[in-house]
C-alpha cells in the first residue's frame, strides 16, 4: 500500500537554527498521526514542509504520492489546513471568506454556493453567513476555518490545533467529526497540544523535540517499549493490610503489588492475571469493589518521552511531567 | 518560475477577494478618497480660481523671460488672458496626478502581503493550490488595478474641475492636451506598476503594515519628489518625448517586476515573518 505521507530525512533550518531536523517516518491513508511536542517543536513547520509551503533543505518527502518540493500544487489539491489561528478575513463574510477558497479550488459560481451552503450548515453557522467573522467568537471561527479546509473533501487533512479555543460541547464535536472523518479513510494530521483528544483519535503519534523525531509509533506499541506488563488497580474499598498486599504480589503473574488509597495497584503480566487476583484478594475474604486494567494512555507516552528526553539533555523535566508510571499518578 | 498556464480563475479570484476586503476597510479607503479630493478638486479650486482673477500682464513677462524658452511657447501661443490658468491648471498642477498611482500602489502593496501577516490570513494563502507566480501576479495586480483606475478617475475629475474653473476665462475645454493624455494614459500606469516592482518585495519581507509603509515610504518617497518636481517639465515636452519618458519607466517597471517575480517564493514569504 502506498503511504499517504512518507518523509526521509526531512530537514529544514532557519536563521535561529534548524527547526525540523532529519524527520523519517511513514503514514498510512486513513490513518491519524497525532503530532506532539512543546512550543517551537517543530510541528507547524514540518505541516509547511509536507504541504510544499517550505522547502526542506535536506531530506525528502512524498504527500499522497507527489514530491511537495516539486508538485505543492497537486498536493495542495489534495490537502486540507485548518491552521491554529483560524485565518479568517474579518473584512469578510463567513460565507465569502468560504467562497473564494472554493472558487480557487476548482469549484464554478454556482457549485461554490451550494458547497459553502451546506458547509455552514453543517458548522452550524447557516445564520451567520452574511455577517463579517470579525464578530465571530473562538468557536465560531474554529467552525468556519474548519469548513473551510473541508471545502473540497481533501484526502489529507492538517489540523494544527483544532480544539483551541473551543467550549467543551465545540470541543466534543469537533473530536466526533474529526474521529467521523478519519473513519471515512481521510488521513488526518493533528497537531495538538491536548492530549486527551489526541488520545482518543490518534492511530499513530509522533513526538517532536526541538525539530528532532524523537518518538514514532503507535501509541500501545510505544507503551510496550517503555514499560514491560500492564497496570491495574484493584478498588478494595479501604486501606490494605501488608498481608493482603503480599498475597497479591504472590499470584502468579503479577510482578509487583503497591497499596494506594483504597485498593492497591498492580502490574501484570498481561490482562488474563486480573481475574486471578481478584479470586486471590476474595479468598483472603477482602471484598473487591472493582477491578480494571489500564492501558498506558497517549498521555502517559507522551510524557514519558519528554521525561526521558529531559533526562538526556541533562534537564529537568517540569512539573507537567507526569511518572513514567503506567498506572499513571 | 513556473511554466504551467496562468490560473486565471485563482487569479481573478484572489484580485476580487482583496478588492472587496479593501473596499471595507476605512484605514485603507478614507486616504485614498481624501488624497485625491484633495489634489485632484480642492486644489485646482483655490490656486484655479486665484489664477483666474490674477492680473495675466506680469504672467506674460515671465513667460516671455528666457528662463523657459520655448518650452513656454505653448502657453505664449494662447490668448494673454487664459495663460496663467492654463499654465496653473493644465501644466504645474495636473502632473500631481503622477502622485495617485504612487500613493495608491503604495497602500496597498503594503497591505498584499504585510497586512496578510498581520492579520494572520497569510497561511491560509499560502496552503490555496495557487503556484507562487500566479500568486505574486494576483497580489501585483490587486494593487495594480486600483492605482490605475482611481488614476484614470481622478484625472477625468480633474479635468472637468479644471475645465470648470477655467470656463470664464477660457470659455473652451482646454483639458485634456495630448501631454496630459499621454501622462495618464501612458506614463501613470507605468510609474503604478514601477512603485509596486519595489513595494510588493518590501511587503513580502515586512512584518506589519506599518512596517511596510515605513520601509516603502524610504523606497516611494523619493519617487513621489521626482514625479512631482519633473512631471511639469514633462507636460512642456513634445509628445514624443512623454511617450520616450515613458517608455522608459515601462522598461524599468517591466524589469524590476520580471526580476522580483523569479525570485519571489511561498518558502521566502513563509520565512520572513
Amino acid at each position: 500500500m502506498a503511504a499517504a505521507i512518507e518523509t526521509e530525512g526531512l530537514t529544514r533550518g532557519f536563521a535561529s537554527g534548524l527547526a525540523v531536523d532529519g524527520l523519517t517516518f511513514r503514514l498510512d491513508p486513513g490513518q491519524v498521526l497525532a503530532l506532539l511536542g512543546p512550543n517551537g517543536a517543530g510541528k507547524t513547520t514540518t505541516v509547511r514542509l509536507l504541504d510544499g509551503v517550505l522547502t526542506p533543505h535536506a531530506g525528502r518527502s512524498l504527500v499522497l504520492g507527489f514530491d511537495p518540493t516539486v508538485d505543492g500544487e497537486e498536493v495542495r489539491r489534495r490537502t486540507g489546513v485548518l491552521t491554529e489561528n483560524a485565518g479568517l478575513d474579518d473584512r469578510l463574510t463567513a460565507a465569502e471568506n468560504l467562497t473564494y477558497v472554493a472558487r480557487i479550488r476548482g469549484f464554478g459560481p454556482a457549485a461554490a454556493r451550494r458547497r459553502v451552503e451546506s458547509l455552514l450548515e453543517r458548522f452550524g453557522m447557516a445564520d451567520r453567513r452574511d455577517s463579517l467573522t470579525a464578530g465571530f467568537s473562538t468557536g465560531q471561527r474554529k467552525r468556519v476555518a474548519l469548513a473551510r479546509a473541508l471545502i473540497h473533501d481533501p484526502e489529507l487533512l492538517f489540523l494544527d490545533e483544532p480544539t483551541s479555543g473551543l467550549d467543551p460541547a465545540g470541543t466534543r464535536d469537533v473530536i466526533a467529526l474529526i474521529d467521523e472523518l478519519a473513519s471515512g479513510g481521510r488521513t488526518v494530521v493533528l497537531a495538538t497540544h491536548f492530549l486527551g483528544e489526541a488520545g482518543r483519535l490518534a492511530d499513530r503519534m509522533a513526538v517532536l523535540h526541538h525539530g528532532r523525531l524523537r518518538a514514532f509509533g503507535a501509541p500501545d506499541q510505544l507503551a510496550s517499549e517503555m514499560w514491560s506488563g500492564l497496570g491495574a488497580e484493584l478498588d478494595l474499598g479501604g486501606r490494605v493490610d501488608a498481608d493482603t498486599v503480599g498475597a497479591l504480589a504472590a499470584v502468579p503473574g503479577v510482578s509487583s503489588a503497591l497499596a494506594h488509597g483504597d485498593g492497591v495497584r498492580l502490574v501484570l503480566d498481561d490482562r488474563d492475571v486480573l481475574p486471578r487476583a481478584v479470586a486471590a484478594a476474595v479468598a483472603r475474604g477482602v471484598p473487591v469493589y472493582g477491578a480494571a486494567t489500564h492501558r498506558p494512555t497517549l498521555e502517559d507516552v507522551y510524557f514519558a518521552i519528554e521525561q526521558r528526553i529531559a533526562a538526556e539533555e541533562g534537564g529537568l523535566a517540569t512539573d507537567a511531567f507526569a511518572s513514567p508510571d503506567p498506572v499513571g499518578p | 518560475m513556473s511554466r504551467t498556464p496562468v490560473d486565471r480563475t485563482a487569479v481573478l479570484t484572489i484580485v476580487g477577494r482583496d478588492l472587496r476586503a479593501v473596499r471595507r476597510s476605512k484605514a485603507i479607503t478614507v486616504p485614498m478618497v481624501l488624497v485625491p479630493a484633495s489634489l485632484l478638486v480642492l486644489l485646482p479650486i483655490a490656486v484655479g480660481l486665484l489664477a483666474r482673477n490674477a492680473p495675466y500682464d506680469t504672467v506674460q513677462r515671465a513667460l516671455e523671460s528666457s528662463v523657459l524658452d520655448r518650452l513656454a511657447d505653448p502657453i505664449l501661443s494662447l490668448p494673454p488672458r487664459e495663460r496663467l490658468v492654463v499654465l496653473v491648471l493644465g501644466y504645474l498642477l495636473s502632473p500631481l496626478l503622477l502622485v495617485l498611482p504612487l500613493m495608491v500602489a503604495a497602500v496597498l502593496a503594503a497591505d498584499a502581503f504585510a497586512g496578510e501577516k498581520e492579520r494572520r490570513t497569510l497561511e491560509v494563502v499560502l496552503h490555496l493550490p495557487v503556484t507562487d507566480r500566479d500568486l505574486f501576479l494576483a497580489k501585483v495586480l490587486s494593487a495594480y488595478v486600483p492605482a490605475v483606475v482611481i488614476t484614470w478617475v481622478g484625472s477625468l475629475v480633474y479635468a472637468l474641475v479644471a475645465n470648470a474653473i477655467a470656463w470664464p476665462v477660457t470659455g473652451r475645454l482646454f483639458l485634456p492636451f495630448t501631454q496630459f493624455v499621454a501622462m495618464v494614459v501612458w506614463i501613470a500606469p507605468a510609474v503604478a506598476l514601477l512603485a509596486l516592482g519595489l513595494l510588493v518585495i518590501v511587503s513580502s519581507r515586512a512584518r506589519t503594515t506599518q512596517e511596510a509603509n515605513q520601509l516603502g515610504g524610504a523606497v516611494i518617497l523619493p519617487l513621489i519628489f521626482v514625479a512631482a518636481a519633473q512631471a511639469s517639465a514633462l507636460m512642456l515636452l513634445p509628445v514624443l518625448g512623454v511617450v520616450a519618458v515613458g517608455l522608459v519607466v515601462w522598461v524599468a517597471a517591466l524589469g524590476l517586476l520580471w526580476w522580483n517575480a523569479r525570485h519571489f517564493t511561498r518558502d521566502r514569504l513563509a520565512s520572513a515573518g
